[in-house]
């Protein structure tokens, strides 16, 4: 019996073995091939990519873009979680549930929203003119700026969620006995709260950065000729250069990175679960 | 005073300027769905043009056939292998169960970019042609752990006592399982199901670098309308499918409203 129940695990395990395990196993092995179509183990891609300054330019940038997604997303997110777990009574499950519909709305009507947004001439640009703030056009739209704004308002929400359930579970008793005890509200603050909620901002900080190296549906659409990134110059190589190998040693870089920061910040995150 | 400013006006306001930041740019999109303007543009002139186009536009239908079809397959697909998955997964070892579970969480923390070019390569590599049934394997494998999270946390919940007095009281394995196991998942069954429906049908990255040529999904078709010129049929149709995807959340929502919140661990005690 318990045999037979074991068995119901594998199909699950077959599947993402077969269909995503596998296929990275073959994606690396093509990035130690030449796109030239010499056979045979080569460290070329790799050696290409590390080589240019044009690909570290870019690297620099992708990590720079997300860092700063990240940066901007914990500015809006802690306060709001902050203020929804430890202010708002009756408005708490209201906020909430506005903070996730837009989960459920296309992540491409989120960026095509953002698109005619900030558009020359689009409603933003007609706004900020009949108010008197700018003249002329806005010239938002296609640069590093627009990127960001349309990165941050597709992540920042998650981060809402992890940092509001790290802060619910900070026990309202220990607030009163750090004030009890003669402690300010921002030393409570940042010696009681801050600290107990770290492992919610390292999860929300994880559920953001990572996913912003590899995004291209942004950048390349918001960002223009000006949003090149990591996950732009690999679409490129499968869409319009077809130099798969080299494609492939670039999305393994990103990979490094990934995984790189994801073990990073598990570990950070980690150290605050043990105090 | 001052306590009113700090805990009352001050959050209030930060909270309604963040929705604002959130809902901005869709509620914009909605209503430029109804301007006569070719180029989502003011002033506003009320028009259903673009809705008229729409209901013509077979390219458009079309992929909003293929894309709701596709996650349909996609969900039927996830939630039986994650609802066998659960019921198996209390007979593994502790640790074959960690790293099973993390093998299928693992497409959660992969950028989806890299896990579609795998797979394209993977097809190259087998010397096939790009066909729908590697969609739906690459659909099915990022809608899983969303499915999986779903009905773990149901299951972490389920008390095992109920089962066992329905075996001692002589019911057959069987029955034990329809008349038990399913009713005590059917929540948890429903809401992975629509989790892993909208993720497959809200994806573009998988269906962008592995569907057949002369196929395409609603976000494919929304991209290229993008790259090579829109109008506001776009608007349109993105409104149609905010508004189905709220209808079904509500619904949703009403039926299974606890296992949700289980889910996202607002009752994780």
């Amino acid at each position: 019996m318990k045999k037979k129940k074991k068995l119901l695990t594998f199909p699950s395990i077959i599947v993402l073995t077969v269909f995503a395990i596998l296929p990275l196993i073959i994606m690396l092995v093509y990035s130690f091939q030449s796109d030239s179509g010499s056979s045979g183990v080569t460290l070329e891609n790799y050696t290409n990519f590390f080589l240019k300054s044009v690909y570290l330019k870019l690297t620099y940038r992708t990590i720079i873009n997300s860092l700063a997604v990240t940066i901007i997303s914990l500015i809006i997110s802690y306060p709001l979680a902050y203020f929804m777990a430890k202010k708002f009574k009756g408005l708490k499950n209201i906020v909430m549930i506005l903070i996730l519909i837009p989960f459920f709305t296309n992540q491409l009507v989120r960026v095509y929203s953002w698109l005619i947004f900030l558009q020359d001439g689009g409603v933003l640009n007609s706004f900020l003119q009949s108010v008197g703030l700018i003249e002329g056009s806005l010239g938002i739209l296609f640069t590093q700026g627009a990127v960001v704004i349309g990165l941050v308002h597709a992540f920042f929400p998650y981060m809402v969620i992890t940092i509001y359930l790290a802060l619910e579970r900070v026990d309202n008793s220990l607030l009163e006995a750090s004030s009890s005890l003669g402690a300010s509200k921002v030393r409570t603050f940042f010696q009681v709260v801050l600290p107990l909620s770290m492992p919610g901002v390292v999860t929300g900080i994880m559920i953001v950065f990572v996913p912003c190296l590899g995004t291209f549906v942004e950048p390349r659409i918001l960002g223009g000729v000006n949003g090149t990134v990591i996950g732009t110059v690999i679409e490129d190589q499968f869409f319009e250069i077809y130099g798969w190998n080299f494609g492939a040693a670039i999305a393994f870089v990103l990979f490094a990175m990934v995984i790189i920061s994801m073990t990073g910040l598990s570990r950070i995150g980690r150290r605050y679960d043990n105090e | 005073m001052r306590k009113y400013f700090t805990d009352q006006l001050i959050p209030t306001v930060y909270a309604l300027m963040a929705l604002a930041f959130l809902y901005t740019p869709i509620i914009v999109l909605m209503v430029m769905g109804f301007n006569e303007s070719r180029y989502n543009t003011l002033p506003f002139s009320f028009s259903l043009e673009w809705y008229s186009a729409l209901a013509k536009n077979e390219v458009l239908i079309n992929a909003a056939i293929n894309s709701f079809v596709l996650a349909l397959i996609t969900a039927l697909i996830c939630v039986v292998l994650a609802t066998m998955f659960v019921l198996g997964m209390k007979t593994l070892s502790r640790s074959m169960e960690g790293l099973f579970r993390s093998l299928i969480m693992m497409p959660m923390s992969i950028p989806w970019l890299i896990l579609a070019l795998s797979m394209l390569l993977f097809i190259r590599f087998l010397d096939l042609d790009k066909n729908m049934f590697f969609v739906v394997a690459g659909h099915v494998v990022i809608s899983l752990p969303y499915a999986m999270l779903s009905l773990q946390a149901r299951i972490q919940a389920l008390d095992p006592a109920l089962e066992e007095m329905s075996a001692s009281l002589g019911a057959s394995a069987l029955s034990t399982f329809r008349r038990i196991t399913v009713p005590a998942l059917a929540p948890a069954i429903v809401a992975g199901g629509f989790l892993a429906f909208m993720i497959s049908f809200d994806n573009f990255a998988i269906s962008y670098f592995l569907i057949p040529a002369g196929t395409s999904t609603l976000p494919i078709e929304i991209q290229s309308s993008i790259k090579f010129g829109f109008t506001p049929e776009i608007n349109a149709i993105s409104t149609v499918i905010i508004g189905v995807s709220l209808l079904c959340l509500a619904i949703v929502g009403l039926i299974m409203g606890s296992s949700i919140e289980n889910m996202i661990g607002g009752k994780k005690k």
